[in-house]
């Protein structure tokens, strides 16, 4: 059943996408280890479901493509729609701004203020005093800008 | 001839915050997402506790029991079923299905062919084919007397079967198969 | 039904395995750890799914390692202790220009670590690192002396 397959592969696809969009982007560019073994957990569990008995060359040649297809179309509508865009990778994030925290987004993110701090200080900043804006980046990143003296 | 490079200015197209920093931010798209991501987690716990329920196959909701009116067979099975992964349906005799030593086990084509029969354990006497499915023969002679058929369903769907002593009334089940 | 439980304690058990193993300075990972989470991951894959491999079952199995994370990561944020417990926390290997000798030793860092990490910012030598702080990504984030 090739049209099993190929519909199991666009779905294993898009239900990971979803899953990795929902479980939401802690904070650091760089993943942890542990998140690494959480993303390899996450896609193998999938890989599973989808290739389930079917463990034929022809099946994973079809597979592969398959992803690779929906992968593409993915990444063009991205470049074709801001919309698209902007649901796939969110939107850039003020956590702080003049000395303010914004709240809100930082319980929406999960995001604790040494998150912050941590990367203020990969910049050389000493205290959170001295954060002018910090923005929770679409890749993860909390970009920091210092307070002009 | 070399031709020039399509060009375009460059404009304050990144949305600015107090017109100073150029975040591009959208709160509230964020607020929307966020409300999206509360639904999408609802939606999840209750596939979960659908799963653990058994209502996903495998557990306690997916397990049924069908009998014939004359007792002469009481059939278990699960009545959600997953594409590929074992499962058993256990027929138990009755005291009306034994004859001469040996009783007479009919199983629809589809049991077979969508459900993907593996074996039937214990091994069957005899085995005849007919009227659109598989009549096992078995050597008994006491009671309780059982037969498990072990499946592995190979299509998502809805599937029929019917199974019973041939010449009294047969069970009839439907099982569903999730991908 | 089972696989949901497998998960959920597959998931535990990654997350202390991977806790205990001590975090190396350096925030990527080297080619040794890639093989090692390669080998963990694959392991619980094989055990979690077990012979139910039908799309149904992974899928609930995706979801409840999902969910788990997400609940970790929101109790993290209530609960700043348990943050600690899972993520460590950040420690502080010089200050003031003066080595803190027993976090250096355990945590198994070498004065050439903080230098390099160093080195990346443009601090020439160690003598211009006023503060370095092993961060909870593995980083190593150095302040340098002020200059009077």
């Amino acid at each position: 059943m090739v049209v099993a397959t190929v519909l199991r592969a666009v779905f294993g696809y898009c239900f990971l996408i979803l899953m990795v969009r929902v479980v939401g982007r802690r904070p650091g560019a760089q993943l942890t280890p542990f998140e690494f073994v959480l993303v390899f957990y996450l896609g193998g569990l999938t890989l599973t479901g989808v290739v389930a008995d079917e463990i034929s060359l022809t099946n994973a040649i079809t597979q592969i493509v398959t992803i690779a297809l929906c992968h593409y179309t993915l990444t063009w509508l991205r470049t074709r729609s801001p919309r698209i865009a902007r649901l796939l990778d969110g939107t850039p994030l003020i956590l702080l701004e003049r000395g303010r925290w914004r709240t809100d987004t930082l319980s929406g993110m999960k995001v604790q203020d040494d998150d912050v701090m941590a990367s203020a200080r990969v910049q050389g900043v000493k205290s959170l005093e001295e954060i002018d804006t910090a923005v929770l980046e679409r890749n993860g990143e909390i970009s920091i800008l210092k307070a002009q003296k | 001839m070399a031709t020039e490079p399509m060009t375009n200015p460059v404009e304050d197209t990144v949305a600015k915050v107090d017109g100073y920093v150029a975040v591009g931010e959208d709160l509230e798209f964020q607020r929307r997402w966020w409300r999206f991501e509360r639904v999408v987690w609802t939606v999840f716990v209750l596939i979960l506790v659908c799963d653990l329920l058994g209502l996903l196959g495998r557990g306690y909701l997916a397990k049924a029991q069908s009998k014939t009116s004359d007792q002469s067979v009481t059939m278990d099975y699960e009545r959600i079923e997953r594409t590929n992964t074992p499962s058993i349906i256990t027929v138990n005799f009755g005291p009306g299905a034994i004859h001469g030593g040996e009783v007479r086990l009919f199983v629809s084509g589809s049991v077979v062919k969508e459900l993907g029969a593996q074996r039937v354990v214990p091994q069957p006497k005899t085995s005849e084919i007919g009227d659109g499915g598989v009549t096992y023969t078995f050597e008994a002679n006491r009671l309780p007397a059982t037969v498990d058929i072990a499946l592995s369903p190979s299509l998502p769907g809805i599937h029929h079967f019917t199974l019973g002593v041939p010449g009294s009334e047969m069970v009839q089940a439907k099982v569903t198969v999730l991908p | 039904m089972i696989t949901i439980l497998y998960a959920v304690a597959g998931y535990f058990f990654l997350l202390l395995t991977v806790r205990v193993l001590a975090r190396r300075p350096g925030a990527q990972l080297t080619m040794f750890e890639f093989v090692l989470i390669f080998l963990m991951g694959g392991v619980i894959i094989a055990a979690t799914a077990a012979n139910d491999r039908s799309l149904t079952n992974c899928t609930c199995a995706v979801i409840a390692v999902g969910l788990v994370h997400r609940m970790v990561a929101m109790l993290k944020a209530r609960y700043p202790k348990l943050g600690a417990v899972v993520d460590g926390v950040p420690l502080v290997l010089r200050e003031r220009g003066e080595w803190k000798e027993d976090v250096m030793r355990k945590m198994r860092m070498a004065p050439e670590d903080v230098a390099a990490a160093g080195r990346a910012k443009g601090i020439r030598s160690i003598d211009q690192i006023d503060y370095a702080i092993l961060e909870r990504s593995g980083e190593i984030s150095t302040i340098r002396t002020e200059e009077k």
